[in-house]
C-alpha cells in the first residue's frame, strides 16, 4: 500500500505555480533541475503498473515498468515561483510553470507565524490611473504640431533648488546686475533618474550594468541621465572616477556605506550629481529597508560595515523628529558635506501628509531643499513584507498633482523640483508615464524595477518570481551568489537598458511634438484628458469619452 | 507673337483668378507665348497645355507663390528676378528658371521637369521631390545655397546646389538637411554640415556623377546668364553627393556598443574590483563543479535500514539479503554470528522482531520475513584460537553475558563465564515459556557455545570475595547477572504471592507446581503471558491476568494466552491479597487459588562493593557500560529489556572492552535511519503471498535500504556520464563516484537509487575568491 495522502498534506495544487511536464518529450538531461535556484524541481521515479489481456480470451499479463520523471516539490520552502528557467533551459519544451489561480499559498505559508516576504511591486494595486489618461491636446490647425524628427527638443529637468525672481540674490551695481549672495546648486538633468537600488539588493554586476548604461547614455548619446546609488554604499573605484558626476548618493536611515563615502572624499575628482535623503519608500511606507542575510555576502559586509545578518534600516531616521529638524539637520549636513555645491533632495513615500511636507519645504528660507521625490504604492523593493507591498501606501499620481497645485497656489511651482516614482514604466511605457506625470506637474520621474526588468529580471506584478529577498535570483540580478551572478551578461544587460532609454528619448519627442512643446510640459495639464470622469475631476483635467 | 498681360492698371490689380483667366482666354485664342507683369498672383504657369502640343512660354515678373506649380511638359517659365515660396510645387515636367532667389520650399514635391534658380533658395527647398520611373527624374539646380531642412523626405530626383557665393554659411544645405531622405541624389559644392546621417551618407562623386554635372551645367548656367563662372564650378573635387542609406543600411539593428565602452573607457576592471573581482565571464544555467547549485554524495551505509535501526543488536539484514541475492547463502546466514549468537531462539522465536515493524517493503506488499531468516539459520561458526593476552571474566551466563563472551572470544580473548546455575542461557532457558520457544532451537543456539573454547565456571554463586578476586585475576569483568529480585508492592497479604521468577523455571524444568483451578496473574507483560502459559500447563482451569495499564505484552502472546482461555483485565488496582484471591481497590474480589506476581524484577547487587549509582534498583552506567576501572555492567542489571536488548549490550560491551584493550576509545555509533522518501520503491512490484518461497529464497523483496545493492541504475541514468563504479582492492568492495567536473547536480542519481544511497546537498554560495585561477 502506498502512503495515503491526507487532506491536510500540501500538494502541488495548493501552490502558486504548477509545473506542467511532458515525460514523452523529456530526455532526462536534468538541466531543469540543475538550473532551478529554488530547488523546486526534483527527479523521481514513477511506476507504470497494470494488468493487460492481449489474447481473445482473458489472459492476464502483468505489465510493470519504472521510469524517472521530473516533478515539482510539494513544499512551501521549495515552491515553484514561476521564474520559468526550467522552460528556458529545456531542450525539448517538455516543462514549464503554469500559474495556479486556485493557490492556497497565501493562507498556508506562515510556519511559525512568519509573514510572507518578497520583492517586486504590489500585486494587488495594479490598476493604473495613468492608463486612463491620454495625451489628448493635439495641436493641429491652430498651432502646428512640431516635427518630432526634425525639431530640436530640450528634454531636461532641474535637480536642485530653483530660485524664483523674488528669491534671486541679485542687485544692481553700477547699472549692472550682479549676484550678491549664494546661489543654491542646481543642475539640469534628464527627466528620468535611475535608481535607488542598493549594492546588496542588486548584484555587483547588475548595479554596475546600470552604472555603465548611465555613463554610456551621458558620454555617447548626450542624454544627461543620473543614477541614484540606493542605500548600500558606493564602490570606491567609482567614487574615484570621473563617472561619479553621474551618480546621486543616497543616505537612508541605516546610513549604510557612508564611512567609505566620507573616506573617499579627498580622492573625488568630481562631485557627485546630488544627494538623496531617503525618508520613506512607496513600496513599503513606514517600513524600513531590509536586506536578508542570504544576500549579505562578504563584500556587502565590507561596503556596509556590518556582519552577516538580516539588515534592517529603521523605519525612521533616528536623529530626526520633525520636518523642521529634518531640514535643519539632515539637509544642512548633506549640503555641508559637499560644501554646498551639490544639490540635496529628499525622498518620501506618497502619503496623506506628503503635500503638507512639500508645502512646508517650499517655505524653507535657506533654499537648501533641492528636490522632492515622492514614491507611490506601485514602487518596487528588493524585500518587504507582502502586507506592506500590497496594502500600504498611496498611488502617486494625484499626490503629485496635489503637490504641484499646492505649489502653484503659493506661486512657487518648480522651485523645489518635484520628482515622482512608483510603478513608472510598469507596463513598459516609461516615456508615456513620465510624460503624463510631467504634464500633471512633476519635473521628472525615477525608476527602479523597470531597470532590472530590462537587465533580465523576469519578475512581474502578477506574482511571477519576485524572490529578490531570497538571494536565489535566477537571473543573477538580485543575488550575491557568484554562481548566479555569473549568469548575468553585464554588456548585454547594459545594452538593453541603453537601447530602451534611446527609444524612450525618441518617444518623448513623439509626445512633445504633437502638443507643440519644445521643452518639457511641466504642469501642462491641458495636454491631458481622462476617460475616467472621477480621475479627470480629481486631477482637474478634461473628461472625455 | 507674345501676349503681354499686365496685372496692375493704376490702382486696379487683377486677382489671381482674373489673371489666370486672361491667360486661359489667350490660349483659347491660340496664343502660346506670354509675358506676365504680375503682382503676387499665385499659380502662374500651370497646369497648362496647348491643344496642338506647342511649347508654352512664360516670362514672368513679380510672381506670387507657387509660380509654375503643377507645371506640365512643354511649358517653359522664366522668372525675371526672385520668386516667393513654392516655385515649381508639384512640377510635372516644366522647365522653370528663377533668375534671382527662390523662396521657401522651392521645388517642393517636384516630380519631373527642371527647376533652375540663379540665387539662393529658402528653407525646406527640394523637400519631398519624387521620381516616377516612367519619366525622367526631376532636376532642381540652385546656384548658391539652400535654407535649413533642405531636401527633407527626398524621395527621388536630383538636386544640385552649387554653393556659389556661400562661403559665409556653415552649410550650403542649411541645418539638418536630408532628414527622412529615402531616394534621389543631392549634388553639393562647398561646406556641408548637419545632414541627417541617420538617413543619408555623403560620398565623393564618381564618373557618372561628373558626367551628369558636366552635361547639365552649361544649360543651367546659360539659363541664369552665368556662363562665365562655369570654370569655378567645374572643379569636381569641390563637390560631394548625398545619397540615402539603403533600406538594409537603415534597418540593420543598431545596438549601443556598451562592451567597447566598458573595455576602453570604463573604470579599469570594474568598479567592484577591489571587493569583488569579477572577470565578467558569463555562464549558462546548468553548470558543473563549484558552479553547481547542488551536488550528490554516495552515502553507502551511512543510514541504517529500518530493520537494522530498530534492532537492538543492529543486525543489518539488508546485507544478508544482498549476499543471498548473490547466491552466497552460507555467508548470508553466518553473518548473524557477527551480531547475535541466538538466531533461532531470539530472532526466530521469542523476539518481537522490531526489525519487521517498519520494513520499507511494507509500502509495497509486506515486511520481509526476517524472523524466518533467524529460524532458517542452519550454520554454525567457529573462532580462531585465543591469540590475545588479556583475559575477561563474564559473571552471568544469560544472553547478555553469553553474547559478551561470544564476541570477546571472537576477538581472540580468553573468556571465563561464571554462573550459579548449572546450565547456561539465563532466563531464556529457564523462564521463557516453552509455549513460545522450542526446546530444539534452544539447544541448537546454546550448543553454539560448546566448542568455542569458552571456560565455563557454573553451579557456584559468585560472592563478594569471589568477585573481588575475579577483578584482580582478569583484565576485564563483565557483570551480567540479570534481574532476579522480585519487586513486591506493600499490599496486605503479599506473603501469599507466588513469584514468577520462582514459578517459571519450575515449569520449564518440568516440575509439578500445584496452582489450583483459579490463578490470577498480576502483571500482563510478556512475563505475565509466560506465567499464564505455565499456569495452564500446571493444570489451572481459569487464569486471569490483571494490570494497572494497557498490557505491554506482544500481541502474539496475548492472542495465544486468550486462545488458551485467559482473561486480561485492565486497568485494575490491587488493594490486598487474601486467601480468597485478589481484592481490588474498588472492593471487588477476583477469586484465586494462586496469585502469581509478574511485574518484573530488580537486580541482586549485594555482591558488588564498588561504588555505583542506581536508578530504581538498576545500575546506572553510561553508554560504555563502565561500572569501575575494568568492570562493565550490562543487560537487565541496568534496565529491564528485551532479550535483544541484552544481546545488544553483550555485543557492544565486547566492542568497548576490545577497544579499551587496543588502547582506543570506543565511539558509540549513533544510528540514523534511512529517510524513506529517498528510496525509489517504484522499482518494486508487489509479490503475492503464494509466490514468496521462504525467507532464504525471498531475495527480491528486500529493498536494501541505505546499503548499495550495486544495481548500476545511477551510473546508467546519469545524463552527463559523471558516475563511475570503482572496484576497491578487496573484490567484494566497490564504490560509486560522481565526477564534479561532469556532474551538473541534476539529482537523477538520487532519484533512481532504489536504496537511497545518493544524497543531494545544497552547495554553499560562491564568491569569486573561491575560484582558483588555474
Amino acid at each position: 500500500m502506498e502512503t495515503t495522502v491526507k487532506i491536510n498534506d500540501l500538494t502541488e495544487n495548493d501552490l502558486n505555480w504548477e509545473i506542467t511536464y511532458d515525460s514523452q518529450r523529456c530526455t532526462r538531461c536534468g538541466r531543469c533541475i540543475s538550473t532551478c535556484t529554488f530547488y523546486a524541481l526534483e527527479m523521481k521515479v514513477e511506476k507504470r503498473a497494470y494488468t493487460v489481456s492481449e489474447g481473445p480470451v482473458p489472459t492476464p499479463k502483468r505489465v510493470f515498468s519504472t521510469l524517472p520523471i521530473v516533478q515539482q516539490k510539494s513544499s512551501l520552502k521549495n515552491m515553484c515561483v514561476g521564474c520559468g528557467m526550467c522552460e528556458k533551459v529545456c531542450p525539448n519544451h517538455a516543462i514549464r510553470p503554469v500559474r495556479n489561480k486556485d493557490t492556497r499559498e497565501k493562507l498556508l505559508n506562515h510556519a511559525g507565524g512568519n509573514t510572507i516576504k518578497r520583492g517586486g511591486r504590489t500585486n494587488l494595486s495594479v490598476e493604473r490611473t495613468l492608463d486612463s489618461i491620454k495625451v489628448g491636446r493635439i495641436s493641429q490647425m491652430t498651432d502646428p504640431s512640431l516635427d518630432a524628427i526634425r525639431h530640436t527638443f530640450d528634454i531636461q529637468s532641474p535637480f536642485g533648488r530653483i530660485l524664483g525672481p523674488d528669491e534671486l540674490p541679485i542687485k544692481v551695481e553700477d547699472d549692472e546686475l550682479k549676484i550678491s549672495g549664494q546661489m543654491p546648486p542646481a543642475s539640469w538633468i534628464y527627466p528620468i533618474i535611475f535608481g535607488d537600488m542598493s549594492i546588496g539588493a542588486l548584484s555587483t554586476r547588475a548595479w554596475e550594468a546600470i552604472c555603465i548604461a548611465t555613463a554610456v547614455l551621458n558620454e555617447k548619446y548626450n542624454i544627461p541621465i543620473r543614477m541614484c546609488s540606493g542605500e548600500g554604499g558606493m564602490p570606491i573605484k567609482l567614487m574615484q572616477s570621473k563617472y561619479l558626476k553621474y551618480v546621486i548618493l543616497q543616505i537612508a536611515s541605516g546610513h549604510f556605506g557612508w564611512n567609505r563615502i566620507i573616506k573617499s572624499m579627498p580622492d573625488m575628482i568630481e562631485d557627485p550629481a546630488g544627494i538623496l535623503i531617503k525618508i520613506g519608500q512607496g513600496a513599503k511606507p513606514g517600513d524600513g529597508g531590509l536586506l536578508m542575510a542570504a544576500k549579505v555576502a562578504k563584500h556587502i559586509q565590507e561596503i556596509r560595515g556590518v556582519p552577516k545578518s538580516d539588515l534592517l534600516s529603521p523605519p525612521n531616521h533616528q536623529g530626526l523628529y520633525s520636518i523642521e529638524e529634518s531640514v535643519q539637520k539632515m539637509f544642512l549636513s548633506m549640503n555641508a558635506a559637499f560644501k554646498f555645491k551639490v544639490p540635496v533632495a529628499i525622498k518620501v513615500a506618497a502619503s496623506s501628509s506628503s503635500v503638507s511636507v512639500y508645502n512646508n519645504l517650499l517655505r524653507d528660507p535657506y533654499h537648501i531643499v533641492g528636490g522632492f521625490f515622492m514614491d507611490g504604492i506601485q514602487g518596487g523593493t528588493g524585500a518587504a513584507n507582502e502586507v506592506s507591498l500590497d496594502h500600504t501606501g498611496h498611488p502617486v499620481v494625484s499626490k503629485v498633482r496635489d503637490a504641484y497645485l499646492a505649489a502653484v497656489k503659493q506661486g512657487k511651482q518648480g522651485r523645489i523640483p518635484l520628482w515622482s516614482g512608483g510603478g513608472m514604466g510598469m507596463t513598459g511605457d516609461l516615456a508615456a508615464d513620465a510624460f503624463k506625470m510631467i504634464c500633471l506637474g512633476a519635473n521628472g520621474v525615477f525608476v527602479g524595477k523597470i531597470l532590472i526588468q530590462l537587465l533580465g529580471c523576469i519578475g512581474n506584478d502578477a506574482g511571477r518570481c519576485n524572490q529578490c529577498n531570497t538571494g536565489l535570483c535566477p537571473t543573477g540580478i538580485c543575488t550575491q551568489d557568484y554562481r548566479l551572478v555569473q549568469r548575468l551578461d553585464v554588456d548585454k544587460a547594459a545594452e538593453t537598458l541603453v537601447n530602451y532609454m534611446l527609444s524612450v528619448d525618441n518617444e518623448f519627442r513623439k509626445l512633445l511634438a504633437p502638443i507643440g512643446n519644445s521643452t518639457l510640459p511641466v504642469g501642462r495639464s491641458d495636454a491631458l484628458v481622462s476617460v475616467d470622469e472621477a480621475i479627470a475631476n480629481k486631477l482637474q483635467i478634461p473628461y472625455v469619452c | 507673337m507674345v501676349t503681354t498681360i499686365k496685372s496692375l492698371e493704376g490702382h486696379s490689380r487683377l486677382s489671381t483668378q482674373e489673371l489666370l483667366s486672361a491667360i486661359y482666354s489667350a490660349m483659347e485664342a491660340g496664343e502660346t507665348e506670354f509675358e506676365v507683369f504680375a503682382c503676387g498672383q499665385h499659380d502662374i504657369g500651370g497646369p497648362l497645355w496647348s491643344k496642338d502640343g506647342k511649347t508654352l512660354k512664360f516670362k514672368i515678373h513679380d510672381p506670387g507663390q507657387r509660380v509654375g506649380s503643377m507645371c506640365m511638359e512643354n511649358t517653359e517659365i522664366i522668372i525675371e528676378g526672385s520668386a516667393p515660396a513654392d516655385v515649381g510645387w508639384l512640377n510635372a515636367g516644366g522647365i522653370i528658371v528663377v533668375k534671382g532667389d527662390g523662396g521657401d520650399t522651392t521645388a517642393h514635391c517636384a516630380a519631373a521637369g527642371k527647376i533652375y534658380v540663379g540665387g539662393r533658395v529658402g528653407t525646406r527647398s527640394g523637400s519631398l521631390m519624387k521620381h516616377d520611373p516612367k519619366y525622367e527624374p526631376p532636376e532642381f539646380w540652385v546656384l548658391k545655397n539652400a535654407g535649413s531642412f533642405s531636401f527633407e523626405f527626398l524621395g527621388g530626383g536630383i538636386g544640385v546646389v552649387c554653393g556659389y557665393d556661400s562661403e559665409e554659411f556653415e552649410s550650403v544645405l542649411g541645418d539638418r538637411a536630408c532628414v527622412g531622405m529615402v531616394g534621389g541624389i543631392v549634388y553639393v559644392r562647398g561646406q556641408v554640415k548637419g545632414v541627417s546621417t541617420y538617413d543619408v551618407k555623403v560620398q565623393k562623386l564618381d564618373e557618372n556623377d561628373i558626367a551628369f554635372l558636366k552635361k547639365g551645367m552649361p544649360d543651367f548656367l546659360k539659363s541664369i546668364d552665368r556662363e562665365k563662372i562655369a570654370t569655378t564650378l567645374s572643379n569636381w573635387s569641390d563637390w560631394q553627393k548625398i545619397v540615402p542609406l539603403s533600406y538594409e543600411e537603415t534597418h540593420k539593428q543598431k545596438m549601443a556598443s556598451v562592451k567597447k565602452f566598458r573595455e576602453e573607457e570604463w573604470v579599469k576592471e570594474g568598479i567592484f574590483s577591489d571587493v569583488f573581482p569579477d572577470k565578467l565571464q558569463v555562464i549558462g544555467l546548468a553548470n558543473t563543479g563549484i558552479n553547481r547549485l547542488r551536488y550528490p554524495d554516495w552515502e553507502n551505509k551511512k543510514a541504517c535500514a529500518p530493520c537494522e535501526y530498530l534492532c537492538p543488536i543492529s543486525i543489518p539484514t539488508q546485507e544478508r539479503y544482498n549476499l543471498l541475492r548473490e547466491g552466497k547463502t552460507m555467508e548470508a546466514l553466518s553473518l548473524i554470528y557477527e551480531y547475535n549468537p541466538f538466531p533461532r531462539t531470539v530472532c526466530g522465536q521469542v523476539c518481537p522482531n522490531l526489525c519487521m515493524y517498519d520494513c520499507s517493503r511494507k509500502s509495497v506488499d509486506q515486511a520481509v520475513d526476517i524472523q524466518g531468516l533467524g529460524s532458517a539459520t542452519d550454520v554454525n561458526t567457529s573462532f580462531s584460537a585465543i591469540n590475545q593476552k588479556q583475559k575477561v571474566a563474564v559473571i552471568g551466563a544469560g544472553v547478555a553475558g553469553l553474547t559478551a563472551a561470544w564476541h570477546l572470544r571472537k576477538f581472540g580473548y580468553a573468556v571465563t563465564v561464571f554462573d550459579q546455575d548449572t546450565q547456561i542461557g539465563g532466563k531464556l532457558a529457564s523462564n521463557v515459556s516453552r509455549e513460545r520457544l522450542s526446546t530444539e532451537s534452544l539447544i541448537k543456539d546454546l550448543d553454539n557455545f560448546k566448542n568455542i573454547d569458552i571456560n565455563f565456571n557454573l553451579g557456584k554463586e559468585v560472592t563478594t570475595a569471589d568477585y573481588e578476586k575475579i577483578k584482580k585475576d582478569f583484565d576485564a569483568v563483565v557483570l551480567a547477572t540479570g534481574a532476579y529480585g522480585p519487586k513486591i508492592p506493600p499490599w496486605p497479604g503479599k506473603e501469599k504471592l507466588v513469584m514468577s521468577i520462582d514459578f517459571l523455571p519450575k515449569v520449564n524444568k518440568g516440575q509439578k507446581v500445584n496452582v489450583g483451578n483459579k490463578v490470577v496473574v498480576i502483571g500482563a507483560g510478556n512475563t505475565g503471558m509466560d506465567v499464564i502459559f505455565g499456569a495452564y500447563k500446571s493444570g489451572a482451569k481459569e487464569v486471569i491476568a490483571i494490570d494497572v495499564q494497557k498490557p505491554n505484552a506482544f500481541q502474539k502472546e496475548i492472542d495465544h494466552a486468550e486462545s488458551l482461555g485467559a482473561k486480561i483485565m485492565w486497568p485494575v488496582f490491587t488493594k490486598e491479597i487474601t486467601d480468597k484471591g485478589v481484592v481490588l481497590s474498588d472492593g471487588q474480589l477476583i477469586e484465586a487459588d494462586t496469585v502469581i506476581l509478574a511485574i518484573g524484577e530488580v537486580p541482586l547487587l549485594s555482591y558488588i562493593k564498588d561504588f555505583y549509582e542506581t536508578d530504581r534498583g538498576y545500575v546506572k552506567v553510561d553508554k560504555d557500560f563502565k561500572l569501575s576501572d575494568n568492570v562493565y555492567t550490562i543487560g537487565d542489571m541496568t534496565k529491564l529489556g528485551l532479550l535483544a536488548d541484552a544481546i545488544g549490550h553483550g555485543r557492544e560491551v565486547a566492542l568497548v572492552i576490545n577497544a579499551s584493550f587496543k588502547g582506543h576509545k570506543y565511539e558509540v555509533k549513533t544510528k540514523k535511519v534511512i529517510d524513506k522518501n529517498s528510496l525509489a520503491l517504484a522499482y518494486f512490484d508487489s509479490i503475492s503471498q503464494e509466490n514468496i518461497e521462504g525467507a532464504c529464497k525471498d531475495v527480491d523483496r528486500c529493498i536494501s535500504c541505505g546499503t548499495c545493492r550495486d544495481c548500476r541504475l545511477c551510473k546508467d541514468s546519469c545524463p552527463e556520464k559523471a558516475i563511475a563504479r570503482v572496484q576497491l582492492a578487496a573484490d567484494t568492495k566497490f564504490e560509486y563516484k560522481s565526477d564534479p567536473e561532469k556532474c551538473i547536480g541534476c539529482s537523477i542519481c538520487a532519484a533512481v537509487c532504489p536504496c537511497g544511497i545518493w544524497n543531494m546537498s545544497v552547495q554553499k554560495a560562491l564568491m569569486p575568491a573561491d575560484i582558483k585561477t588555474s
